[in-house]
């Protein structure tokens, strides 16, 4: 895949953004020794390449300029130029590599900056430098917005004077900003800054900080010039002077130079810049900070002590003394050198002055390192002047229990357990508690509070702590007290959940849980693995060891009427969990009434199969197909002694009101994502349904996707599973989708994790304590059921054939037989491959049951960044199959076959192993592709169709598994019920070695088979 | 407009209690002039715009004063230089007040300065108008003419530009002032003790680290996803008065450009919140 980047263009004459891509390739390395000139970068895009490819993603910028560049860029030691992504090799050099490049000028930049995502991931064409690009551009709108700027006048290289809007980041929040974008800045931003002089140099980029100040300048420079300013105009601009008029003009116009003589060029900058000095001060390392601490033990005067601070890491401080003893040489914070130590702290000192005048007083010596305040001067620094120094650039350092923040405002202590009767606890149960008054991290009585308030001194000492007291404080404390209410299990969850929570107004400081309530909350909130239990009576088959933790956490949460929503990773055996969960109420006799099963069509038959073999106790029956129950009579009589119903979502939505009269014990959804749009009729159905307004109806959903990382997906099924945790769908969009999926608002995204959680359970194959429990392949069944047109063409060959076989010469019958066979397969594949079709025609997919669930399954696995090898013996097929699978994911789908030439098979066996964004799927035909490959990247293999002969199965899987191999692999292996597929599955399993014998590799064996055999063998079976 | 009184109301439009000290100082020194109607005339003529330029050139100011000829005249002003004696004094002084170097480096001028000066026995302002030297090219023999006079009017506004031309004037650039206070400092510094710890170290130059080339997986600063304006807390709004000297031809120049870039900053910000607003949501 394609990626864009974007480099800094600064030593050009207008500081440009330039756009370059590339795309991995099979490309010759270049001999690096003997280049005389920088070679082409080979993954690079040409020109029109370039051009052709933004004008598809609809990112060409308008006004662009085509330019060569020259680029540093970490290059393997045999001669290629690194990729993003890509795994860091051991020898790494810098080389110089050219490539064509789109360039903006900074007007145009920020505009086409604006526009990008602010969110990274996804199947993304932007590398991370424009996540990084976007990120910076929105913070000069935030700069904008906030008018943090000044106009100044600035002199280029070449001495030319010219107004310019630049940027002021003195507050305390900017000048972070600046640290954390400067610090996470991609070197590769830089990679085009190469001196222009020295052919093969490369230029190393150093301090971040000032090469980002000085791009930011540029940005917001572009951004305040406006050619059409109202008050830009004749009739105004007389009233002006002409030095300011001249100001003004080169602030607004293109051509920005100065039209004024030299010395009034000066007198303008020097007054400029005496505006500016007072409010901010100059780029450096580290800034000045002021440190107060506490009386010492009986004396009543702080003490404030005078330092630096590193910008980059606040906590990196070093004292006056240390300041003054590093003369006039570097001095060092952390990793950081500061030069001119001195003089830094004077003037940062200089500044604090203005924003707090008592420091005066202690400046009188020439080497100052701290002073004394007084009380009331203290509370001032406390209260108002902090903020105006952090304002000015700053840094105060303040006590602990005075560091403002909710950690020092007056708040509760509070300790609780579960009630000693109490066994099978609910939410809106009380619990037993304490609770204790606490500020600045001491406790407090409301008696010594009443005393410290009557103090009429805003800093108080108390316990050894300061602390401030607010004029709330007492009132707050003495209303609490006379409420004196209950504490629930449910607040309980709450306050244990997030920090900064608060009861009755008064924040909670400490939640102390006794050792039943701490076993509760610990698995309510998976900070500890659920208790496992064991699989239940009546359950034919083993648990994995974490399939047994899943069933105690769908126990756990249905205990206390929680809606589950199980979402390990694919393979993990959601079906089984969900099965053992269902027997494990039979056995406990807690299932009493029967429980509902929506799925899609496509995984009912796997639901059947797997529940026959896995929980045979288990009564079940099948809503669907023509034949079902269409009265509520008769789904009532049908459902009489039933545990487990079956349906799809189709008739969930259609038998809406019939299925909504039964009085279900509980509603599992599988393939949960069914119901992420809200508003569609199937999703207001299955919440109707899960609606606990009937006593103890539970509510489960399974899903293989990441459902906690898709907001705007986990409205519905929280909706389903427990309304109450998100609210109304118009509050949940505007605290949470909006800004979380437009802005990437992290606080909201935790705050909604932190919400959801309880009710997810996703454990992934990699998972430290789920990998020891799988084996290093895994292999699935996945059966699938025919669609009707399938169905029929099924029979309607089967009959035709078996008429025809019968009577043709023996000589020939082999031959019909085979073919017969193998439109039959073709058939379980997909009708257009028996019906010779050769386009994808609209609703292709709906046509083939198997290709829905391949569909399902891949959805999946792309979502989670998984890459899988597809397997056919069916040319024709994997054609098809191709360019059905490109249309629906936009993606590349090499399909490597018995007409790919050499070189092409080589070029896409690389691609899917080397390209760090090559494509995710991979198809092949099982004799072209099943031998000699080496495709390790690949964790999923799917067999579409089955081969008669295990071990050119085996074969195929073993391009993703071998040695080399880090990850699991899942087999997944496609089997459509009742049809020849499943009778060869059998056969295989059955008379493994037999069937070896008999069969060889080949199918000749078939030629031979007795008219009944063969009828037994093809005829569909009604399951 | 015949008392001395009017006159300096006139200068600043949010009076003189808004005027930096220094301003006030030069102001009064001024107004001590015993002819009170000569100072009128001065007034006049450097609020009608006569003074068409004030520079400082070096230890002297050089203005061009259009009188009744078509040339204008030039006009020089000038303080008594202190010699590197008298500056090597006040220098030890200064150093001795690390208050004196902050505000100097913050670009303040220290209310108490002449306390540093008085070490040398010297001012760094005029006490007396006739510590003043001054020349013009008119034929009037008196001195200060009404030209030097109108130059004088002008020059209080034109220290607010840049408090550090007082020095200038005296010998020594707020350049050479910094530098040789750096100078005094190391020499009180070397006689401090080095504290171990804080050692210096060669920095690591130049490293790149190759991992982190191309990578950035940051969220979005929580701050910035919603961008609001600011109340009250713009850079404009903090940075305050422009210290530049006003033209008297043009007496609202200031009040107009500061105005200019207020409405500006407004439009720009609606735009910018606009801007931001419309922003794609991820793909």
């Amino acid at each position: 895949m394609t990626l864009l980047h974007a480099a800094w263009l600064q030593n050009s004459a207008l500081p440009c953004l330039a756009l370059w891509a590339d795309n991995w390739q099979v490309a010759t390395p270049i001999e690096l020794d003997r280049l005389e000139a920088p070679p082409l970068h080979p993954l690079a895009l040409s020109e029109p390449e370039l051009s052709n490819w933004l004008q598809q993603q609809k990112l060409l910028p308008a006004g662009t300029q085509h330019l060569e560049l020259q680029l540093s860029l970490p290059t393997r030691s045999n001669g290629l130029p690194l990729m993003a992504g890509e795994l860091l090799p051991k020898q790494l050099e810098w080389w110089p590599w050219r490539v064509s490049a789109l360039v903006l000028p900074a007007p145009l930049a920020a505009t086409w900056l604006s526009k990008l995502p602010l969110t990274g991931g996804g199947n993304n064409c932007l590398s991370d430098e424009l996540l990084w690009w976007s990120h910076l551009q929105r913070w000069v709108l935030s700069l904008i917005a906030r008018g943090r700027w000044l106009p100044a006048v600035h002199t280029n290289r070449s001495g030319l004077a010219s107004g310019r809007w630049e940027p002021l980041l003195n507050h305390e929040s900017d000048r972070r900003r600046l640290e954390d974008l400067a610090s996470r800045m991609p070197a590769a931003i830089h990679c085009a800054n190469a001196p222009e002089i020295a052919e093969l140099a490369c230029m190393r980029p150093s301090a971040p900080r000032l090469q980002l100040a000085e791009i930011i300048a540029v940005l917001l420079d572009s951004q305040l010039r406006s050619d059409q300013a109202t008050y830009f105009n004749e009739i105004e601009t007389p009233k002006l002077d002409p030095l300011l008029a001249a100001w003004q003009s080169s602030l607004h116009c293109s051509a920005a130079d100065l039209e004024l003589v030299e010395g009034d060029c000066q007198r303008l900058a020097s007054a400029t810049a005496h505006w500016r000095e007072t409010v901010a001060g100059r780029m450096a390392p580290a800034r000045a900070v002021l440190e107060l601490q506490v009386p010492a033990e009986g004396s009543e005067l702080w003490q404030l002590h005078f330092g630096l601070q590193a910008e980059a890491n606040p906590s990196l401080r070093q004292p006056a003394a240390a300041v003054w003893a590093a003369g006039a040489g570097k001095l060092q914070l952390g990793d950081i050198n500061v030069a001119d130590p001195a003089e830094l702290l004077l003037e940062g000192l200089g500044r604090a002055l203005v924003a707090f005048e008592p420091l005066g007083r202690g400046l009188e010596t020439a080497t100052p390192e701290q002073m004394q305040l007084a009380p009331a001067e203290a509370f001032v620094l406390v209260r108002t002047a902090t903020a105006r120094l952090r304002d000015v650039g700053v840094g105060v350092v303040l006590p602990a229990s005075l560091s403002g923040g909710l950690a020092s405002r007056l708040g509760l202590a509070i300790k609780a357990e579960l009630p000693s009767g109490a066994t099978g606890f609910s939410l809106g149960e009380d619990l037993e508690w304490s609770w204790e008054l606490m500020i600045g991290g001491v406790m407090i009585s409301l008696k010594e509070l009443e005393r410290l308030q009557a103090k009429r001194s805003p800093l108080v000492q108390h316990k050894g702590a300061w602390l401030e007291l607010r004029p709330g404080d007492l009132r707050n404390a003495e209303k609490f007290c006379a409420l004196n209410p209950p504490l629930s299990l449910d607040d309980a969850l709450r306050l244990s959940a997030n920090e900064g929570e608060s009861l009755q107004r008064l924040p909670v400081h400490q939640f102390q849980a006794g050792p039943r309530l701490q076993a509760v909350l610990e698995q309510y909130h998976q900070q500890k693995a659920p208790d496992p239990l064991p699989a239940p009576e009546g359950f034919s088959g083993q648990l994995r060891p974490y399939q047994e933790r899943g069933l105690g956490w769908l126990a756990f949460l249905h205990r206390f009427n929680q809606g589950a929503c199980l979402a390990d990773d694919m393979g993990l055996g959601k079906t089984i969990q969900l099965l053992a969960f269902l027997q494990h109420l039979k056995a406990e006799k807690e299932l009493r009434r029967p429980v509902l099963l929506v799925a899609p069509t496509s995984v009912l038959t796997n639901w059947k199969r797997e529940a026959n073999k896995f929980t045979p106790k288990l009564n079940l029956i099948e809503h669907y197909g023509p034949k079902r129950a269409a009265t509520d009579a008769a789904l009532s009589k049908s459902l009489k002694g039933i545990d487990l119903c079956l349906t799809s979502y189709a008739l969930l939505q259609r038998d809406s009101n019939l299925l909504s009269n039964v009085d279900w014990q509980g509603v599992v959804i599988d393939e949960a994502q069914a119901i992420k749009n809200a508003a569609s009729k199937q999703s207001q159905a299955a919440r109707l349904l899960a609606k606990p307004s009937r006593q103890g109806r539970f509510r489960i959903a399974l899903t293989g996707t990441p459902v906690e990382n898709r907001v705007s997906e986990l409205w519905a099924l929280m909706d389903y599973l427990n309304p109450r945790v998100l609210g109304e769908e118009d509050f949940f969009k505007q605290r949470y989708k909006l800004p979380i999926e437009r802005y990437g608002d992290t606080a909201s995204l935790k705050d909604l994790k932190s919400r959801v959680k309880p009710f997810i359970l996703r454990r992934l194959k990699t998972d430290k304590s789920i990998i020891t429990d799988l084996p290093e392949k895994l292999e699935l069944n996945e059966w699938v059921s025919l669609s009707p047109e399938q169905r029929r063409l099924y029979t309607k060959t089967v009959d035709a054939s078996l008429e025809a076989i019968q009577r043709a010469p023996l000589g020939k019958k082999n031959g019909q037989v085979l073919a017969l066979l193998t439109r039959l397969k073709q058939i379980c594949n997909h009708p257009a491959l028996a019906l010779k079709e050769e386009t994808v025609g609209e609703g292709f997919a709906s046509r083939s049951a198997k290709l829905q669930r391949l569909e399902e399954l891949l959805e999946e696995l792309l979502e989670a960044g998984d890459r899988a090898l597809l397997f056919t013996q069916f040319a024709e097929w994997g054609h098809l199959l191709q360019s059905h699978l490109q249309q629906r994911w936009q993606q590349e789908v090499p399909f490597l076959h018995g007409g790919s030439s050499k070189n092409a098979r080589q070029a896409m066996v690389d691609r899917f192993q080397l390209d760090p964004r090559g494509p995710q799927l991979f198809l092949l035909s099982l004799k072209a592709g099943g031998v000699g490959l080496n495709l390790t990247r690949a964790s999923h293999v799917f067999h579409i169709d089955r081969w008669w002969n295990p071990a050119v199965e085996n074969q195929a899987t073993d391009r993703a598994y071998r040695i080399g191999q880090q990850k699991k692999v899942l087999v997944h292996k496609f089997i459509t019920t009742g049809s020849i597929e499943e009778k060869i599955d059998q056969m295989i399993k059955e008379k493994a070695k037999l069937a070896a014998d008999i069969v060889g590799s080949g199918e000749e064996w078939l030629g031979g088979l007795e008219f009944t055999q063969l009828r037994n063998l093809v005829a569909l079976e009604e399951n | 407009m015949t008392s001395g009184n009017n006159i300096t109301t006139q200068l600043g439009k949010d009076g003189l209690g808004e005027q930096p000290w220094w301003v006030l100082e030069w102001m009064e020194l001024i107004n001590s002039y015993r002819y009170k109607k000569r100072l009128e005339r001065a007034w006049i003529y450097a609020r009608e715009g006569n003074v068409i330029s004030i520079r400082f050139e070096g230890r002297r100011v050089q203005a061009e004063v259009q009188g009744t000829e078509s040339e204008p005249y030039k006009v020089q002003l000038w303080l008594d230089v202190l010699t590197d004696e008298d500056w090597e004094f006040v220098l030890e002084a200064l150093s001795q007040k690390a208050r004196w170097a902050c505000q100097l480096l913050a670009g303040i001028m220290p209310q108490d300065i002449e306390r540093a000066f008085a070490a040398s026995g010297r001012r760094l302002f005029p006490f007396k108008l006739e510590e003043i030297g001054s020349e013009c090219s008119c034929p009037d023999k008196a001195n200060p003419c009404k030209h030097i006079s109108a130059v004088y009017y002008l020059m209080g506004d034109r220290f607010t530009e840049d408090p550090f031309v007082l020095f200038q004037l005296r010998g020594r650039s707020r350049k050479q002032l910094l530098q040789a206070l750096a100078e005094k400092r190391k020499i009180i510094l070397q006689n401090k003790q080095e504290i171990p710890g804080a050692s210096i170290n060669q920095a690591i130059e130049n490293y790149v680290d190759a991992e982190k080339w191309w990578q950035y997986n940051s969220p979005l600063d929580p701050d910035l996803v919603v961008i609001t304006p600011a109340l009250d807390s713009s850079g404009l709004a903090e940075a305050g008065d422009l210290p530049l000297a006003e033209e008297p031809l043009y007496p609202q120049a200031k009040q107009i450009f500061l105005e200019h870039l207020r409405e500006h900053s407004n439009q720009k910000a609606q735009a910018a919140m606009l801007l931001a607003m419309a922003t794609n949501a991820t793909p």
